[in-house]
């Protein structure tokens, strides 16, 4: 997500919450029937509008890497597979068909007969080859590149280690076919295919128009969508491309997404009818307990967790029992139930919920007498002799609350003295980045639905790890896991590397990110699920829809539809979560989706770009 | 004249220097580089990056570099949008900055002119203390506050006009009014205060003992001179009317220059934040001089040499 002038959000949406609407459920629970937020008049014609959030800093498929690029780069290019909005489950895309050898380490796709890109141009294998290899380039300078790295030889090609193309293990014997060697077996290659890192990209049109490709006039897509215009700080404007291979079905003739980076102007927008879909990550958290009872609010979990790290290589943070003792002072239920209104739910893992069959271990849990005993044993009884500490945090009013709510605990339970420091928002990374922190605010958004894409990043070395914390039992867990070929086994594998990390490890996870969206109740086929992507090739505007539907059928049937949003594909999600929060409806409704929630094989990667910093991003 | 205006120009030299050469040095001592990002980058590419855009040589020959492009008006792509060059943005940002700030600039002169002759006209009555409250609360009320207020009646309660962006005539008018606001109650007290101070002199005394009507005496004598603090107001009035709109901008998804500048520091896009820095300095200076000229039109009093 892109950033927006950092003071100037919260200020307005500090502003804007004072004159947010008044709590009037039980006004609207008299009147009968589903209430919405604002108009519901449907536009005219078959166009969607939304808000697509802070301007992109580029669309180009090599280079996206958050949910505002994202979007538009999966709109304009379709990949190998797609995938179900609803179960996330792999679908055919440009690829018919694929077949994987015995060992897992082969794949082959075969591409539908006949595909071209936007201008007419034919759409080979060598076309995937090509946007692939040009991912890996180093000059590329591909900050996702990481995700291709499944590929045999791609992480030293990449590295610039090994400069030889031909020793990656892509091969387009003909036209239609593709063929990919991995250096060890991924079961979620499919999703790793439907993520816009794996886009192609029209090589005669990137020769040609160079870094400038991706403008309007230059832009040559494969996906349902072609871009029309692109104005800075603005907007986007798709139009529907009749070369798409499965164009027939796609019921948008235009799409426009505003880039629009303050969250009340957005939520105004939806408001007024001007936007369709306010998107997850723009609702203002003041908003959100009483947008609630609004039908056409949606909230689901969402595969990113909020959490401090510790900087191992200062002390006393090098002390393993001073890491355990400061986890367990922090009351983590106090912070979402009391501080954040319920809107995120408490979080004691580094992975988030829902991995289908990964065996996760217990969450770190709150024990303040256990903290003080152990930070005694740690030379500090009472906290006495304790060197000052501080906690690291970006501009932003829930970082602060947040900070200051810890900061009270870690006082209250085990008194060492703590202090808050606010930096802007490069600083912060700078800060974590060089290891000039004692404890910082952290978040990491899942790129696909594996708990690979959290652990990963904690490996020592590991650009994202920011804590100085290794251990080779951890690294070797993870390497384990990651030439495993029983899929079971490998997640035992990183189940254990998780415990490991828990227990002895820098985190201290806080809270489990959700989505929270607007969407008129004209709009169909956009489903909340745990990656927050949305194909939009499947959306449409049901023009019959009138408000005289409303009633309690309709409501009834939105409520359904907020519990389906999260289907069962056969396998349940094996992990029991933890139980929902007594009270709100909602935090029931919740729960029960966390329960089914898709349990894919998957992964889906993390990358978030900012995503989840700013306030911005998801809030419940 | 022309001389004079020779001599000006010559002068924004040395000052765009200075201005170029401090910007140019803090931008890098912030820290962090224009390149971290929540999600790390990994080495090959970071120094790919790095050489792509210059940063890999000495300080230096950073800034050696950079002056010479300058001087061309070419300050490079912008590092968080690579698809654009910083002089793009700016093309395409500053005009909607301009359009938004002219107006409010005219809707300033418009009503805040008036409103000053009539209170002046009127002092110590119940019109001129009823102006005056009115300028008060429109000088103390910022636009973030404003704004918001405004959107919420205007928009979301009457459904009259656009919540935001920047499409058609009507969603033009709650992001002038917002930005005008302060500017209005500015003017309407300058003038009021210019008028106030002419009206007493001798030359306005013999107007009216010649028996010329009232209205002449204001508008053609008096407001001549007593327009003067708001003629030397407008030229900082115009240049913080059209850069300092980012607030507005921000409210109302206004696709102008002035988010750029913020966010290209938080971002550390030293290439953008030079380019729009240096654009608004030059734009100051400019609008400075044409006051002066104005000045000189306006006052006969003053000489430029």
């Amino acid at each position: 997500m892109r950033r927006s002038a950092p003071w100037v959000v919260p200020a307005l949406a500090a502003i804007l919450a004072g004159c947010a609407p008044a709590h009037d459920e039980a006004v609207s629970a008299a009147v009968g029937g589903p209430r919405y937020f604002g108009s519901v008049r449907p536009p005219s014609g078959d166009v969607l509008r939304f808000n697509n959030g802070a301007e992109p800093e580029t669309i180009d498929p090599a280079l996206v890497s958050g949910q505002s690029d994202g979007r538009l780069a999966r709109a304009l290019f379709e990949g190998l597979a797609t995938f179900d909005p609803r179960t996330l489950e792999p679908r055919p895309g440009q690829a018919a068909r694929w077949e994987t050898s015995a060992d897992g380490l082969t794949w082959t796709f075969h591409l539908r007969p006949g595909l071209v890109w936007s201008d007419g141009v034919p759409l080979t294998a060598r076309d995937f080859v090509w946007s692939w290899l040009r991912v890996l380039h180093p000059s590329t300078a591909a900050r996702n590149a990481g995700l291709l790295h499944a590929i045999a030889g791609a992480e030293d090609f990449n590295r610039g280690t090994a400069p030889d193309p031909s020793r990656v293990g892509l091969s387009a014997p003909d036209d239609t076919t593709l063929i990919v060697r991995l250096a060890s077996p991924v079961p979620y290659l499919l999703q790793l295919a439907a993520y816009p890192t794996w886009l192609p990209v029209p090589r005669h049109a990137v020769e040609r128009w160079g870094e400038r490709w991706t403008r309007p006039g230059h832009l040559v897509s494969n996906g349902a969508f072609v871009l029309e215009r692109w104005r800075q700080n603005d907007r986007f404007e798709l139009a529907r491309n009749p070369r798409y291979r499965d164009a027939a079905r796609v019921r948008l003739d235009r799409i426009v997404a505003y880039s629009v980076d303050d969250l009340s102007t957005s939520s105004n927008l939806y408001q007024s009818g001007r936007l369709d879909w306010n998107t997850s990550g723009y609702v203002p958290s003041p908003f959100v307990p009483w947008l609630r009872g609004k039908a056409d609010f949606r909230s689901a979990p969402f595969q990113a967790v909020y959490f401090y790290s510790m900087n191992v290589t200062r002390r006393p943070f090098d002390d393993v029992r001073v890491r355990r003792a400061l986890n367990l002072a922090v009351d983590r239920d106090a912070i979402a139930h009391d501080l954040l209104k319920g809107t995120r739910a408490p979080w004691g893992r580094l992975t988030p919920q829902g991995y289908p069959g990964y065996p996760a271990p217990p969450p770190l849990g709150h024990d303040p007498a256990r903290a003080r005993e152990v930070l005694a044993q740690a030379g500090y009884p009472g906290g006495r002799g304790f060197p000052r500490i501080s906690i690291l945090f970006s501009t932003s009013e829930d970082h602060r609350r947040i900070a200051e709510a810890v900061q009270a605990m870690w006082i209250r339970e085990l008194g060492i003295p703590v202090e808050l420091r606010n930096m802007e928002w490069g600083s912060t990374m700078q800060a974590t980045t060089t290891l000039q922190y004692d404890v910082a605010r952290r978040s990491w958004i899942g790129d696909f639905l594996d708990p690979g894409t959290f652990l990963g990043i904690m490996r020592g070395g590991d650009g994202n790890n920011r804590t100085g914390w290794s251990d080779p039992r951890y690294d070797r867990l993870l390497l384990a896991a990651r030439n495993e070929p029983d899929p079971v086994e490998r997640l035992r594998l990183l189940a254990r590397a998780e415990s490991l990390l828990l227990a002895d490890g820098p985190v201290i996870p806080i809270y489990h990110y959700s989505t929270v969206e607007l969407v008129k109740p004209y709009v169909r086929g956009i489903w909340s699920n745990a990656l927050d992507s949305h194909p939009l090739e499947g959306v449409w505007i049901d023009h019959a829809w009138r408000p005289g539907m409303e009633g309690r059928a309709t409501e009834r049937r939105h409520g359904l539809v907020a519990e389906r949003m999260v289907p069962l594909l056969g396998h349940r999600a094996v992990q029991a979560q933890r139980p929902p929060a007594p009270g709100a409806a909602t935090e029931r409704r919740h729960g029960l989706v966390a329960e089914r929630m898709v349990p894919l094989l998957g992964h889906r990667a993390v990358q978030a770009q900012r995503p989840p910093m700013t306030a911005a991003a998801t809030r419940p | 004249m022309t001389r004079y205006v020779a001599r000006r120009l010559l002068l924004f030299v040395p000052a765009l220097w200075a201005i170029a050469t401090l910007t140019f040095f803090l931008m890098r001592l912030a820290p962090g580089g224009p390149f971290n990002a929540e999600r790390d980058i990994p080495p090959a590419a970071r120094a790919a990056l790095a050489q792509k855009y210059g940063l890999d040589r000495p300080l230096a020959e950073q800034y050696a570099t950079f002056l010479v492009h300058a001087v061309r008006l070419d300050f490079g792509p912008s590092y968080k949008f690579p698809t654009r060059s910083v002089r793009e943005i700016i093309l395409e940002g500053f005009p909607v900055s301009a359009e938004l700030g002219g107006w409010a600039l005219l809707v300033a002169l418009l009503a805040g002119i008036p409103l000053g002759v009539i209170a002046a006209q009127r002092q110590n009555t119940a019109s001129d203390t009823a102006v005056m409250a009115v300028a008060l609360a429109g000088v103390s009320i910022p636009g973030f506050v404003l704004g918001p207020l405004l959107v919420l009646t205007l928009s979301l309660g009457l459904y009259w006009l656009p919540p935001a962006l920047w499409e058609g005539p009507q969603s033009r008018v709650l992001p002038v009014l917002t930005l005008s606001a302060a500017y209005v109650a500015y003017v309407a007290r300058l003038t009021r205060a210019g008028m106030l101070e002419v009206l007493r002199q001798d030359f306005i005394r013999t107007a009216r003992a010649k028996g010329l009507p009232e209205r002449v005496v204001v508008l053609q004598h008096a407001l001549r001179l007593g327009l003067l603090p708001v003629l030397s107001y407008l030229g900082p009035a115009a240049a913080a009317i059209i850069m300092g709109s980012l607030v507005v901008e921000q409210i109302f998804a206004v696709p102008g220059l002035g988010r750029y500048l913020v966010n290209g520091a938080f971002s550390r896009d030293y290439t953008l934040v030079m380019g729009v820095v240096l654009f608004y300095a030059a734009f100051l200076m400019a609008l400075n001089l044409l006051v002066d000229l104005a000045y000189a039109w306006f006052d006969p009093r003053v000489e430029l040499k």
